[in-house]
């Protein structure tokens, strides 16, 4: 063996390789005829190569300025430059026909089911019902306090009579009950204005005193309120429990104005 | 004769050939046996990419078993081909270019000779579990764990081989090929293990899972088949036509751009996808300035080929290894483009991708490996290729089956991108305008399978040292008594 | 460069920025979210799946569907992910989280599977369309699944799970086909795939 091959004389690898039943010409053939093995030049890099790739380095930093979303790591959409930090997408109002319909789905369906028809003799339907549309007697005000504080005692709705109890919801936030209120208001047919928080926030507020469910009769005895009707405005009749709901203001006011509370 | 900068004076022409023949033959066993195992993927590779070509024509083709359902078999292809084909070709030649570049035999060659046995081992129980079911469904990574532990292991040694190798080397100059060769050996066992524990091992939250994945991914492409490609080219094309490389600076610049911006590639898989928006824009980043490298080595391969381009007709290493090389640019710039999102948005999720992959692994690296076989294997065999008719239909088999193939997906892909972006038309309809072209592609898997079955009968005849003995290599031309051209030097 | 420390040190850096940003950043970033309680409703979002649903993503991984199908729905004006109805918002890291492996797929050889649960929430659909798939969406190249499924003998009634194919896949007089135990599994994953939920870094957008 041959312990460092490149310090090896050329007689001494001539006769190992012999050894070994190899001879040079006979067996690498190949070897021979082989060109030498490869070198460097060293020609420049051309200058239009520089320049082109200084040019690219600079594109990559104004890319990188642009569509990296402030390099927020909840930020995914390169489009979207946030470099004010605090990350997350700009949020645009939440849609209630699709956060009302989860509410709904996750509080009333059990009494009121997803169809809104509710259960025969059991639980009044929403689907057409004078009580969600402000029909009748009813008004805007009627249904935000019935959310709220509940509902007990015989009730007509639709032409049936209902005996159950309704519990208060007055645990979920303003624009959950208003967000749940649009939707029923605007699913299965029904068309009626929507209902805000604020609406919510203010009845709430009038209604603080409030500690059992509401009866049929006591809301009868509530003038209705309907925020965004074009009738004149009715006048106020107080009565005690309960308050007055937002006064609508003197008759003097154009019939078209909203009240000014609403 | 002009002697190398390398080389202390005292060795003589001589001498260097003596050394050569002694690296050569310390070479044979691990080469012959990584290259066997190679093409003996690559045939079963291509079986079974064939396979899964026929069953997007014909989707009730063989589908009444669980075993070569599609969703199996076109993994069980792309591991056959990338780790049984590609890599063992790849580890084949690397260590015969680390032998004669490092100018020391080959030490330690039961390290390769075990590597090489565990290597096979892995892929075989990788591809039976794959087809079994125990895929893992992790694009690159599909192989359960009781596989890719032997192929890690199998990376270890050959990691291990190469540092020694590289230890022992003649001091002096270390030629560019030896820098791509010592980095794709690091690189890869640091990617294979990472990659694996973190999703195959020891699996880390979802959310994370994709970044790396693809960082995987994409770096098994850049950082270990790239290199290896452009080592070879690197080493092969100065030496057959005798010219040294045009511009060592160049070199240097190349290596280290790729070095830097390869790796930040694989986000650009993901473009839209789930993932902080800073992370998709540094890889869309990283990979426009892959222009860099890519450009720059091909300046070089160019310019130290230039005025010698009638070699390729006569000698198949320089062939296959131009084509490889000019197809590496090629890829690479049809990547670049690619990753841009205004341009991702109508290829992603479409077989452009697919095009785009098979014009890299195939176009690149299978061809620029097919040229290092071909002039490695008589060295180590001790034998001529024994007929040039068949090297001519492998070459023209394969190159005229890739270059369809990557047309007809390239084209068929962009179709369907264009028509998922347009929300009227119905998803159906995008698919429908693929389906000629899927046809057109089992075509050219035929063309291809063709030329690998030629280039396996021809490496067989030549292990058993069939024909007359040749005194000249064998070249294009030669059994028509076509002379080479003189080069210009 | 003729110094190999030069050369490993640079190769190591190099690299190791790239672990920094692809995989160190991700796992710190995105691989250790927990989940969130939806304000309105409650809800855990994103919400765990079932037994039967996590034995079907493994299914799903050993089917291979990953190779046709992906998991992603794609920024708002990117794409026309949303437009085709593939999901009320774009999917982000958290989605994921409860998923092992992910399948973000890369080809849409077949539409994305994102929210297939909320668009095909029928059990029943997914068994029809596993076993028959060029029949339930002609023109479709998905292979059959109807290795997932068995065919027996009536014993006195049909079986409940037993499942309706159209010629020319339905039973002969007196059998049935039914799931077995993976086809159950992989349909439980597939009806949990829904998406639509907000998030804080993903809320639904406004109308």
């Amino acid at each position: 063996m041959i312990d460092d091959p490149h310090k090896a004389g050329s007689d001494e690898l001539q006769s190992h390789l012999e050894g070994e039943g190899l001879n040079v010409r006979d067996v690498h053939g190949a070897i021979l005829r082989e060109k030498d093995d490869p070198r460097d030049g060293y020609e420049p890099i051309p200058l239009w190569l520089v320049s082109a790739f200084m040019a690219l380095v600079f594109w990559a930093g104004a890319y990188l300025s642009f569509y990296s979303g402030g390099f927020q790591a909840d930020v995914f959409d390169p489009v979207q430059v946030s470099w004010a930090g605090g990350g997350a997408a700009v949020k645009g109002p939440p849609d209630p026909m699709v956060v009302g319909k989860r509410l709904f789905t996750a509080n009333c369906v059990a009494c009121h089911q997803p169809t809104g028809q509710g259960v025969a003799g059991q639980f009044p339907p929403l689907a057409g019902s004078e009580w969600v549309l402000a029909g009748d007697w009813h008004g805007d005000n009627h249904l935000i306090r019935i959310l709220l504080h509940g509902l007990q005692g015989p009730v007509q709705v639709k032409g049936s009579t209902y005996n159950g109890a309704m519990a208060p919801w007055k645990q979920l936030k303003d624009e959950q009950i208003a967000m749940i209120l649009t939707y029923i208001r605007n699913e299965w047919g029904n068309s009626a204005p929507p209902i805000t928080a604020e609406q919510v926030a203010k009845v709430r507020e009038e209604t603080a005193g409030q500690t059992e469910p509401y009866t049929q009769t006591q809301l009868q005895a509530i003038p209705a309120v309907k925020y965004e009707s074009a009738a004149p405005p009715a006048p106020e009749v107080q009565t005690a429990p309960g308050g007055g709901d937002v006064a609508p203001p003197a008759p003097a006011q154009p019939p078209s104005a909203t009240p000014a509370a609403a | 004769m002009s002697a190398t900068l390398a080389h202390p004076s005292t060795v003589t022409p001589e001498m260097e050939k003596a050394q050569r023949a002694l690296i050569d033959e310390s070479t044979r066993v691990p080469v012959i046996l990584f290259y066997g195992s190679a093409i003996f993927w690559l045939l079963i590779g291509t079986l079974f990419a064939l396979l899964a070509s026929f069953k997007m024509n014909a989707p009730t083709f063989l589908d009444q078993w669980s075993w070569l359902t599609f969703g199996r078999v076109r993994p069980a292809h792309l591991n056959a081909v990338a780790y049984g084909w590609a890599s063992a070709a790849g580890i084949g030649t690397a260590l015969w270019l680390m032998a004669r570049l490092c100018r020391t035999p080959l030490r330690y060659s039961k390290l390769l000779i075990s590597a090489a046995i565990f290597w096979n081992i892995g892929v075989l129980l990788g591809i039976l579990g794959i087809l079994s079911g125990d895929g893992r469904s992790i694009e690159w990574l599909e192989f359960p764990n009781y596989a890719s532990f032997m192929l890690f292991v199998a990376f270890g040694l050959i990691a291990v081989w190469a540092i020694l190798m590289f230890r022992f080397r003649e001091p002096g100059h270390i030629y560019v090929s030896q820098w791509y060769l010592l980095a794709a050996f690091l690189w890869f066992p640091w990617l294979y293990s990472t990659a694996n524990i973190l999703l195959n091992f020891q699996p880390i939250q979802g959310g994370a899972q994709g970044a790396v994945n693809w960082w995987y991914g994409h770096n098994a492409l850049g950082l270990w088949f790239t290199p290896i490609g452009l080592a070879t080219a690197y080493y092969l094309i100065p030496k057959v036509l005798g010219r040294p490389i045009h511009s060592y600076y160049l070199s240097i610049l190349g290596f280290w751009s790729l070095a830097l911006f390869y790796s930040w590639n694989g986000m650009h898989h993901l473009i839209g996808g789930p993932f902080p928006a800073w992370l998709i824009s540094a890889s869309v980043v990283a990979s426009v300035m892959m222009f860099i490298p890519v450009i720059t080595t091909a300046i070089n391969h160019h310019m130290t080929v230039r005025g010698n381009f009638q070699a390729l007709k006569w000698s198949p290493t320089l062939r296959f290894t131009v084509f490889g090389a000019m197809c590496y640019t090629l890829a690479s710039v049809q990547g670049s483009f690619m990753a841009i999102p205004s341009l991702n948005v109508v290829t992603h999720f479409t077989h452009y991708t697919v095009g785009h992959a098979h014009l890299g692994l195939y176009a690149f690296f299978t061809m620029i490996m097919f040229g290092a076989m071909y002039y490695i294997l008589p060295r180590v065999v001790g034998w001529e290729w024994p007929s040039a008719r068949l090297i001519r239909w492998h070459f023209w088999l394969v190159a005229i089956g890739i270059g369809m193939m990557v047309v007809v997906l390239t084209l068929g892909g962009l179709l369907q991108g264009l028509a998922l972006l347009d929300p009227e038309i119905t998803f159906m309809a995008s698919l429908d305008y693929t389906k000629p072209w899927l046809f057109l592609r089992s075509v050219s898997g035929l063309l291809l399978t063709a030329g690998h079955i030629v280039f396996a009968v021809s490496f067989t005849l030549l292990l058993l040292k069939t024909g007359a003995t040749r005194t000249e290599p064998t070249l294009f031309g030669s059994d028509q008594g076509r002379q080479p051209e003189p080069l210009n030097v | 460069m003729n110094r190999m420390p030069v050369i490993v040190i640079g190769v190591f850096l190099t690299f190791f920025s790239s672990w920094l940003g692809l995989v160190a950043y991700p796992y710190f970033n995105l691989g250790r979210y927990t989940p969130v309680v939806d304000e309105n409703t409650g809800d855990i979002n994103p919400p765990p799946l079932s037994g039967l649903a996590e034995r079907g993503q493994q299914v799903y991984a050993s089917a291979g569907c990953v190779y046709c199908h992906s998991q992603q729905v794609r920024q708002v004006g990117y794409g026309s992910d949303l437009e085709r109805g593939w999901g009320s918002r774009p999917t982000v890291a958290r989605d994921y989280m409860r998923e092992s492996p992910v399948f973000l797929g890369t080809m849409r050889t077949g539409p994305d599977l994102a929210n297939i649960g909320a668009r095909q929430p029928s059990a029943m659909w997914h068994h029809q369309h596993l076993y028959q798939p060029a029949v339930v969406s002609p023109g479709s190249i998905m292979p059959s699944y109807r290795y997932l499924y068995e065919t027996r003998q009536i014993e006195g009634q049909r079986s409940a799970e037993a499942i309706d194919l159209l010629p020319p896949d339905n039973p002969p007089e007196g059998y049935e086909i039914v799931p077995t135990y993976e086809a159950e599994a992989l349909v439980a994953y597939l009806t949990s795939l829904n998406r639509n939920y907000p998030l804080p870094e993903a809320p639904e957008p406004p109308q």
